[in-house]
């Protein structure tokens, strides 16, 4: 009976041990013998798919490798928790990723590919380059961007001026029409950033956003103003309330307002070209600052840390050859989103009309303003974006009371960058 | 020894020796301890560590994690008692709506004619089989300050429009009724089913007695329900704590940081922050607390008896 018993129990440990097992070889190979590179990104929208035919395009073209790529919701959870061979990082989480020693240096893999830094638009390569190495191959930047309503703005604002008297035209004809939406939320960073850009606001203070300065204060209460003096956008826009405001009819009743144009990112393309189709503008973000400037995010390829071996190493090499061919690279400026890449660049600027989004993106390019390289950065962000932008834009705000807000903010960050490891 | 057990009398006896009663017991025991006990320990463990998600374990640090949170002027206890007072608003508000209006409906449809009590008892409880971001994605529609329904038929009725997602109190309201919705039937049914149990002779006994509605509720129905009562004010307590998904997805954790909860914040330090010391010893905490509380709710309940 003893036995039996023994057996029991080493048959239950052994289900919960093979439970616990992984998919694949630990040699990294599938069935067919290729070398299989994973490859995990955060691509869940309509870009997928475009992505996907860059990967199935690599995969067809392979006996010896495969990439096996996962596009998930929550793609930095799976990450962190999973083991990966390329992975997808926004330009903004680079340097957090790098101090953490979650990635390394991509210098010697690109090498092999035949890319080199120079290869991508400036802005584009200074994101991914850090003074101990590359730590990513740009893959695209998407800047705020601003879609019109031509039945609304026959051309799009391009000051605030400009912004001020269509609003003024619309107004006329209804009270309930605006030119643009400030939004209280979602955006708010992109926002903040953009105004800062157009002010020629330094945002870096030693290893944190500095947000305690007066020009900063003057600069964001340019939004209270669009709202509460100018009329521009109409007040209490809740979260992704640019994008709502764009997408209603004022001839659906009620208290419904309209905006003919919306300052937001560009991966709302599909659904505001369904909604308005040929009367669809696209333009670069108005300066509503002293000089133009827009910020924004982008995405790049990293190689996580783990790493090691060589094999995998020269797949991942032949997979990014493969994918900044700008042949095969085109594909991504087909999902709306503007690759960085020179050569594809050119390519999408001889055909603009097949990629009008990438094309206009693609303008914004030289006065765009990318995260800076903080550790930390999106945290260091978040209570100026949750607490205290949502106050800019509310009623009754006044520079002084802004200060006192920014100053909080500024303290908040600075303690969230001290956790950084390497202090 | 061998444990005897009865299968009502058709087959007879059944006998069971102790061995196969611990090989069937067996399976049970080890899902608890595995995903129990264990992560509740190795919890405790991380929350004494200076633990990354990246760098793994930075060393034993003691209370410190714990000191950290609890002492003021610092960014993890800032973060901490703005989740912690805004999940205990949320407790306060939510939990004598979700135990009261049960409770009501419950009343309701155990007076209604058998053959409907079938169709209603479904109808209020096929809510909390939605998922809470399908919940969410429906109230998030119904509340949108620019042209929602709610709004919409506020303006019908001559009533000037709210801006329910970006303005305190009404977006605690907004989270609250789409809570209500979606768990209502639980409850409900829990109620339902307590409230079939009552002997229903005391009723008539107290009709005979002149007893009106309030009086049979006060002396038979409560009385007879108080168990199920005190349960469902417990976990009713216990899943507000846990308030995330609602939050997460109708109003963002706004207006400014307004509605982030408890869990929103330990996710934050844990995925954002890759801070699993201090993540692990806000969950430990907030475990402390709620057990507090429900141990005191307990003890209040039952203090007579």
């Amino acid at each position: 009976m003893k036995r039996k018993l023994l057996f029991s129990i080493l048959l239950i440990l052994a289900m919960i041990v093979s439970a616990c097992g992984g998919g694949s070889g630990s040699s990294g190979e599938n069935a067919d013998g290729k070398i299989v590179i994973k490859y995990i990104n955060g691509f869940t929208g309509g870009d997928g798919e475009f992505m996907k035919k860059i990967t199935n395009g690599f995969n067809e073209s392979q006996d010896k490798y495969v990439v096996e790529e996962s596009q998930e919701k929550d793609h930095y959870t799976k990450f962190k928790t999973g083991n990966y061979d390329l992975v997808l990082i926004h330009s903004d989480n680079l340097e957090t990723y790098r101090q953490d020693n979650m990635i390394q240096d991509i210098s010697s893999v690109i090498e092999t590919a035949g890319i080199s830094p120079n290869d991508f638009h400036p802005v584009a390569k200074e994101q991914v380059t850090f003074e101990n190495g590359t730590f990513a191959v740009p893959l695209d930047i998407h800047p705020m961007t601003m879609f019109y309503n031509k039945k609304l703005s026959p051309v799009a604002p391009t000051t605030y001026e400009e912004m001020k008297t269509l609003t003024d035209e619309l107004q006329a004809q209804d009270p309930n029409l605006f030119a643009t939406g400030i939004p209280s939320a979602g955006l708010g960073e992109w926002f903040i950033m953009t105004m800062a850009a157009q002010n020629g606001i330094d945002m870096i203070d030693g290893n944190h956003v500095n947000f305690a300065q007066a020009d900063l204060a003057d600069a964001l209460m340019n939004y209270n103003d669009m709202i509460f003096k100018d009329k521009i956008s109409p007040s209490g826009l809740g979260l992704d309330g640019e994008f709502q405001a764009f997408m209603k009819q004022v001839d659906e009743g009620g208290s419904s307002v309209q905006t003919a144009t919306a300052l937001t990112g560009p991966w709302y393309y599909g659904a505001v070209k369904e909604a308005y189709n040929d009367d669809l503008g696209i333009a670069s973000a108005p300066t509503l600052g002293k000089e133009p400037g827009v910020y924004g995010g982008g995405h790049t390829l990293a190689l996580p840390a783990s790493v090691q071996d060589d094999e995998k190493k020269a797949g991942i090499a032949e997979f990014l050859k493969y994918m900044y061919t700008p042949e095969n690279l085109i594909n991504w400026a087909d999902s709306g989103q503007a690759p960085t890449h020179l050569e594809t660049m050119e390519l999408v600027e001889q055909d603009a009309e097949k990629y009008p989004l990438a094309a206009q993106n693609i303008k914004q390019f030289d006065t765009f303003l990318g995260a800076p390289k903080l550790y930390q950065y999106r945290e260091q962000m978040r209570y100026m974006v949750e607490n205290v932008y949502p106050q800019v834009i509310k009623e009754g705000m006044t520079k002084e009371k802004l200060m006192s807000e920014l100053e909080k903010a500024a303290e908040q960050a600075k303690q969230i960058a001290d956790t950084a490891p390497q202090q | 020894m061998p444990f005897y057990l009865t299968d009502g009398g058709v087959n007879g006896t059944m006998k069971i020796s102790r061995t196969w009663s611990l090989i069937m017991y067996l399976p049970f025991l080890i899902c608890f301890v595995l995903f129990l006990i264990v992560p509740l320990v190795y919890g405790l463990y991380i929350s004494l560590h200076n633990w990354s998600v990246f760098g793994g374990n930075g060393g034993f640090v003691g209370l410190d994690n714990y000191i950290a949170i609890l002492t003021p002027g610092n960014i993890y206890s800032t973060a901490f008692y703005l989740g912690l007072k805004n999940t205990l608003i949320f407790v306060a508000i939510s939990v004598i709506p979700l135990v009261m209006i049960s409770l009501a409906l419950a009343l309701l449809v155990d007076s209604i004619p058998n053959k409907l009590k079938v169709y209603f008892r479904t109808i209020f409880f096929i809510s909390y089989a939605v998922s809470v971001t399908a919940v969410s994605a429906i109230f998030k529609w119904l509340f949108t300050g620019n042209g929602g329904y709610v709004n919409n038929v506020m303006n019908t009725m001559g009533l000037s429009s709210i801006n329910w997602l970006n303005e305190q109190p009404y977006a605690w309201i907004a989270i609250l009724v789409a809570t209500v919705w979606w768990t209502i039937g639980f409850n409900m049914i829990l109620f339902i089913n307590a409230l079939d149990e009552v002997d229903q002779t005391m009723y008539e006994a107290s009709s005979l007695d002149g007893a009106n509605w309030w009086e049979k509720f006060s002396y038979i129905t409560f009385p007879s329900i108080k168990g199920v009562f005190v349960f469902l004010t417990i976990i009713s307590v216990i899943a507000s704590f846990n308030l995330y998904g609602q939050t997460l997805l109708i109003t963002a954790g706004g207006p400014a940081q307004s509605t982030q909860s408890l869990i929103m914040i330990i996710q934050q330090m844990v995925f954002n922050q890759n801070n699993l010391g201090i993540g692990s010893a806000m969950a430990i905490i907030m475990g402390m607390i709620m057990m507090a509380i429900v141990a005191t709710q307990y003890f209040y309940s039952f203090r007579k008896e």
